[in-house]
This record gives structure tokens, sequence and C-alpha cells, in this order.
């Protein structure tokens, strides 16, 4: 690239530096914005959820998962239901609304609804504050 | 019924034979300078764009009369799917959506390279030879892994129909949109190739193209509001953008287009920043085909699954030869890629012009960083991660607000250089408007200060283009004497390419009034019997009725919310929790009040077996502002659009007016 700078030298070191802080300031905003809470959260199998030394309380994770048909209670807002990957099962309790592929499938009887909760873990039980469903070849499935 | 679906497969193998020919004639007709061969490589161009357009027909006869034998046909559409859904299920999956952009492909290098040759331009050849190359891939894949018209032994009575989700106004005409402006930056992308091939290093490349690269700039643009209005109408979750990777795959190919809009105005003005431009531009082509990667691959998580298929792979080698045979190409060219002039001082429209890029470069890498940052954690060190929506946000809040600014500021500076004093002068009353924002703001109790600076930042740019378009007009009323409206219509009409720009800058100002907006958003969600109410900020939304009723396609469950304020009945809201049969899906459909001040949305996310509802409600304020700067935005387009080239000579004459902050001053 030619360089974008004009001829004489003290004005050249003058776009060097303007230049270098621009480009300082643009890292060092990525950087930051990569750190902030929530930015990147870690994404686990429900098994992984398990065996992983989690810091509880503060951070939020990722888990993903077949839903277990027949465990999906729901209550008024509160949905419970549980994920698996063959080995582990993890309860997941959610108030978010779910998507309606969730709703889709459970009605068909799946056990092949793959979901991606984000929220907090305690041992125990997964509150989510967010699910994602992803029906793979939904429609082919029939055909 | 049976229809002409049985033509397809022929057809394109057909095109597919006449791209390779037009790849070969218009290369060696380009390499070889030989007329004949550059015209039998346009007519190939032209016979692989017309059985491209017979393949995509067929398959639209195919889904209008409901032939089922075509398993494309049973998986998107059915018997009882509307119209005009029909025509949208064409590009409803991933067989048919790649037929879809394929056919846009070769209708534009069509037109563009017939345009080229008509206008004498020595591009056309090596521009076919490229447009070519791309449009023998894509056929590729129609002809073997993402065959259309692939047949089913048997033949079953009606189809899956198209996703609910899909059946949608603004899914009609979202994903033609995007495609169209993908696939339109092929055409300055094949030009700026030809040109470097050609060893060509003028400016020619982009002053011919100009049209299409606003034509897809602005396709891109509308299609990505109209995303985000699909997500916002349809989606139910109360917001218009999510960072999901396929908007960021949108919204990439955007950042750096509109960085290379503003940039060649540089090189137009000043021949400068070639190198730049036309790496830009390979960049650009490069982010919109690997938008359409991440689509097909399923490589990511994202709402956009509705056309994932197992083509993914076929991606890679093409977007790798397309960014380093680009590259390479600029590479290869760099001695002939020097600017003929230098920055004259460190405040000038050229450092303006400068910035621009820079941050509009610094915001497409940091969406590129955040959307491919859990492959490469994952292939780094086997962890698996996810990027949110809070990164996105932090990166963008702060370039989003300087970019502002610089709409502001950037027409205000001369070009070349301009004195301290001049540029305090013309900054003094926009610098006013926003600071008297900011207080009043301060006052009236906003407390979020990114609210409050984007608002203010906002202000100030608003009153800098008002100010422009009032110097603009000004020689019109006081040498023609015109009234003040026709000196403006005037001298808009005049520049359309000036004045239009500020329109769209217009635009993006109310657009950022919008998201502002979102940082005063409130939610609550409740269930209520009917006769029940649930509050949400200022409102008392009441469950007053709940009707149902059946049509062709679906269950409709109605519910009627009155929507109260201050004890009195304002309006009535009447969302739907709506059984798509075909499907056995069932799905939301939101009803929302907008009014410039804020929207009450309004979703029943479920009917309980005693006829509760579950309501979200959300109160979203100045989100109105989006959609009308999105309009403004298109209006400033259609001006832009409407104007040639520039006339140096008239501009030259009338320059000390309209444009007082040229060097003159």
């Amino acid at each position: 690239m030619q360089s974008p700078t004009a001829g004489s030298p003290k004005r050249r070191a003058k776009f060097a530096v303007g230049g270098g802080i621009i480009f300082l300031a643009l890292v060092g905003l990525v950087v930051w914005a990569m750190t902030r809470p929530n930015a990147t959260s870690f994404y686990y199998t429900t098994s992984e959820l398990e065996t992983a030394s989690l810091a509880a309380g503060a951070e939020e994770y990722r888990v993903n998962g077949n839903v277990v048909p027949e465990s999906v209670v729901n209550e008024g807002l509160r949905t419970t239901f549980d994920i698996t990957d063959g080995r582990t099962a993890v309860t997941v309790v959610t108030e978010e609304t779910l998507p309606d592929a969730f709703w889709t499938a459970m009605k068909a009887g799946s056990s092949e609804v793959e979901v991606v909760a984000q929220g907090k873990y305690d041992g125990d039980r997964f509150t989510a504050s967010q699910v994602l469903a992803k029906c793979p070849s939904k429609f082919k499935a029939k055909a | 019924m049976r229809s002409l679906a049985g033509l397809g497969h022929p057809s394109l193998i057909a095109a597919l034979a006449f791209a390779v020919i037009a790849l070969v004639a218009c290369a060696l007709g380009a390499r070889r300078g030989r007329a004949d061969l550059a015209l039998a490589g346009t007519r190939a161009l032209y016979a692989t764009a017309g059985f491209t357009a017979l393949a995509a027909l067929a398959l639209l006869n195919a889904l209008v009369l409901h032939d089922f034998s075509v398993e494309y046909v049973v998986n998107y559409s059915s018997e009882s799917l509307a119209g005009g859904y029909l025509v949208a299920a064409l590009w409803g999956g991933m067989e048919g959506s790649l037929l879809f952009w394929t056919l846009l492909l070769t209708v534009f290098s069509a037109v563009a390279v017939r345009g080229a040759r008509r206008a004498g331009s020595r591009l056309a050849g090596w521009a076919g030879a490229v447009l070519a190359g791309i449009a023998v891939f894509f056929l590729l894949l129609l002809v073997a892994p993402a065959d259309p018209f692939t047949t089913l032994s048997a033949i079953p009575p009606d189809g899956n129909g198209l996703n609910p989700l899909l059946q949608s106004p603004g899914m009609v005409v979202h994903p033609p949109l995007l495609y169209t402006g993908f696939v339109g930056f092929s055409i300055p992308f094949a030009f700026a190739i030809a040109a470097l091939l050609a060893g060509r290093s003028d400016d020619s490349w982009f002053r011919s193209t100009r049209r299409w690269t606003l034509f897809a700039w602005s396709a891109l643009s509308v299609g990505i509001v109209l995303g985000g209005a699909w997500a916002y109408t349809e989606l139910g979750w109360g917001g218009y953008w999510a960072w999901d990777p396929v908007e960021n795959a949108s919204f990439m190919p955007w950042l750096t287009a509109t960085a290379f809009l503003h940039s060649v105005v540089i090189q137009e003005k000043r021949r400068m920043f070639k190198v730049w431009n036309v790496s830009l531009i390979v960049l650009t082509y490069v982010l919109a085909v690997f938008g359409t990667f991440l689509t097909r691959s399923g490589i990511l998580s994202s709402i956009h699954t509705f056309t994932e298929g197992p083509i993914g792979k076929w991606f890679l080698p093409f977007l790798a030869l397309m960014l380093v045979g680009g590259l390479g190409v600029v590479a290869w060219r760099l001695d002939s890629l020097r600017g003929e002039n230098r920055f004259d001082s460190l405040l000038s429209r050229e450092s303006a012009f400068l910035a621009n890029n820079v941050l509009f470069l610094a915001a497409a890498f940091a969406v590129l960083w955040g959307t491919i940052y859990p492959i490469v954690a994952e292939l780094v060190s086997g962890t698996r991660l996810s990027v949110g929506p809070p990164f996105f946000n932090s990166v963008f809040v702060p370039i989003g607000l300087a970019l502002i600014l610089l709409t502001g500021i950037g027409p205000l500076i001369s070009w070349r250089r301009m004195s301290r004093g001049a540029f305090a002068r013309v900054v003094r009353v926009p610098l006013a408007a926003g600071a008297a924002t900011a207080i009043a703001l301060w006052v009236a109790g906003v407390d979020s200060t990114g609210a409050l600076l984007a608002v203010a930042l906002c202000a100030f740019t608003a009153v800098a283009i008002a100010a422009e378009f009032a110097r603009g007009s000004r020689i019109y009323r006081t040498r023609a004497g015109l009234p003040w409206h026709s000196a403006l219509v005037r001298a808009v009409s005049r520049n359309r390419r000036r004045y239009g720009g500020y329109v769209v800058h217009l635009g993006v100002v109310l657009i950022v009034i919008g998201f502002a907006g979102s940082s005063g958003k409130v939610e609550r969600q409740a269930v209520v019997p009917q006769g029940g109410s649930m509050p949400v900020g200022d409102y008392e939304l009441v469950f007053e009725e709940l009707d149902s009723s059946t049509t062709d396609e679906k269950d409709v469950f109605q519910a009627t919310i009155g929507v109260f304020r201050g004890g009195e009945r304002v309006a009535a809201l009447y969302p739907q929790r709506n059984l798509h049969r075909a499907q056995n899906q069932p799905q939301s459909e939101v009803a929302i009040r907008s009014t410039p001040v804020e929207d009450l949305y309004v979703v029943v996310t479920e009917f309980d077996s005693s006829g509760d509802a579950v309501i979200r409600a959300f109160v979203n304020p100045l989100t109105w502002w989006i959609w009308a700067g999105a309009a403004v935005m298109l209006a400033g387009m259609v001006v832009l659009l409407s104007g040639g080239s520039p006339r140096p000579a008239r501009e030259a004459r009338l320059a000390g007016v309209p444009e007082p902050a040229v060097a003159t001053r």
C-alpha cells in the first residue's frame, strides 16, 4: 500500500503518531470488549458441564444437548426440561420464551431436538436466560 | 401435476457449458486482443444467463403447479401455500436460493458486460472472464451437489409447506435484496480485477461500475433493514438485531462496501488510495461470498438454518481463490497503483475520509473477529466458546459514535487543508446544537450516557447537514430569486451525488436515534387469565377476549388486549398464537402499537389449557425512528442512483457557492 503521508518528515511523523494512536485505540477497544461480562461464554456439552470445575454464580455458560421429550414440564411462565448428550442429563429451568420450533418438535415427540441454553449452573439445575433450538432438516425428515 | 421441471437440469448443464465457453473466449479475447473471441465470449455469457433463467422458470413452474415429483417442491411448498409465497419458496431452500443467486449473477454479468462493451470499455473482456469464472463455480454446485431438480420415486400427495416463519411479506423481499446486494458486488469486483489484469491503473473501473456499486449497496442496506424488521415483527423477542452469525455475515460486506463508497471519492478527486480501493472491493466481495458460505454451511448456530446444506465445504476453496487471487493481482500490479498525490494536512477532507475508512474497517474486523472467534478458539485450544452481544455492543457504541461525529464534520472540512479558524467557524452552530441537546436530555433525566451522547451527536450532525443544504441552495435563492423549497430542489437535482449522500447521512442519523432508544427498553411477562391484566411501563394491558377461527393453513387463536394508560383505553392490540397444520407448528404473531415516542410490543407465547395467556410485553422507545430513518436513506439512495457522472465544468463554475468548504476559501 502506498503510504498516505505527506512529504515533509515532520508531517509524516505526525501522521505516523496519529495513525499509531488510532490503531492502538481500536485494538484496545476490541480487547476490552472481549473482557466485558458475558462477552464470551464457555460452550459445554452436558457431560463437560458436570465435570468442569465451574465458578458457581456469576458467570454464564452455554450448554447444548438433545431434549428428553417426556421431561418437559410447563407451568405458566416456567418451563423445565432435561437435555442430554447421551451420557449425562442436565435439568434446564427457564422463564424465557422457548422458540416455536421447540414446541413443534415436542408435539411431534421428537428426541432429536438439539438446544443451546445460555445461563448459570449451580451444580444441580441450569437456569437459562436464553434457549435456542436447532432442528436439523425438520421438514426433510417427513419427506 | 407434471411440470416443466424436466427442463431444469439440462438447462443448468447448458448454462454451465456456455459459462465455460464464455470464460475461455473472454479471457483469450482480452489476452490476444481478438475482437471476434471477445464477441463470442459475450454471447456465451448471454446464453449462460438465458439457460439459467430457463432453469429458474422451470423450478418456478414446478412450484406453481405443485409438481410433487420434485423433491424441492415437496420440501418447501404445499397445495395450500398462497401464491406470493410460492414464488418466495424459490429461495426458501438451499438449492433454490443458489439457483436464484446464480440467476442474478448471470443476468447482472450479461447486462454489465454488454453495457461496458457498448461504452467501448477495454475492461469488458477481462471482466466477462472473471464473471464467467464465478458463474462456472455456482453452476457446478447446481449441477452436482445442490441440484434443485432431484426427483422422488414415490410422489407424496402434498408438500411439507414453507416454514411459517418465512411466510411474511418481509421474507418475500428480504432474501432477494440481500442476494442482489451480495451478487451486485461481483460487478465492481470483476471490473477491478479486469483493470488490474489489463494493466490499467486509472479510475475507469469504478467510474463505469459506480451505479452497480451503489445499486448493490442500496439493495444490501434495504435488505439488512428488512431483515431487522422481519425479526422484529415475526420472531417475538422484542428486538431487531441479535448479532447472529448470519446477520453479521450480511453486515461485514456492508461495512467494507460503505468504506469503499467513501474512499473512491478520494481516488476520484485526488488520485490517491488506489491500492486501498481495489483491496476494499476484493475484501467486500470475499466477505459477501463468505456470508453465503456461513449461511449454507451451518458451521455456526444461527436462526438462518433454513437454507443449510452439505455444500459448505465447496465454498472454502472458492473463497480462498477469490481472496488470494484478488489480492495477488493487486500485489502483482502494485507498482502501477501508486497514489499521484499526498496528504497536505491533517485537517482536510482526505483525512476525514481516511478516518471514516479506518473506523469502518475496524468495525468490519471486530464483527469478523466476534463471528469466527469460536471457530478459531476451538481449533487452537480445543475449548468451545461463544461470543455474545455484549462484545459487539461494546465495540460498536464507541465506533458508531465516532462515525456519527465524522458524518457531521467531514462535509464541513475542505479538501487538501483548512485553517483552524475556518474550521471553528463552520462547526460553531452544529456544536451549539449538539451541546444544547445534551443539556436538554440531561435535564430531562436521561441517565444512559451512551444514549445521551448518541442523540447529542445526532443533533450535531443533523444541523451540520441542514447547514450544507442551506448553503447549497442559497445561490438559487439570491441569484435566481427562487423560494427556499424550489431552491433546495434545484440544488439537490443539480448535484445529486453530494446531496443524495447527505440525505443518506440524515437517514443514518435518524436510525442512530432509534438505536439510542434501545437503552430505555422495558420488558415484562406474566400469565394473564381472561379479564386479568398486567403492567408494562406506563401501560396496563387487559386480556379482554379470546377468539378462535380456522383458515386453510392454520388454526388462529387471537387475544384482544386493551391498552390502558392513565385509566384510559388508548388502543387495542390483537396478538395471535396460531397452529400451522401442515407443519404442526405453533407460531406467535406479534402485535405492535408504534409511535415516534415508543413502541408497545405484545406477544402471546402460549394459551394454556384453561385459556390463560402467557404474555410478554415490551416498551421499546424510539424504535419508530429506525424505520423512518431507513425510509429517508432509501430516498437518498434513489437521488444518488438517479444522478449521472459528475459534470466537472459546471462544478467548477459554481464551486464558490455550493461547496463553500473548498480550498479557495
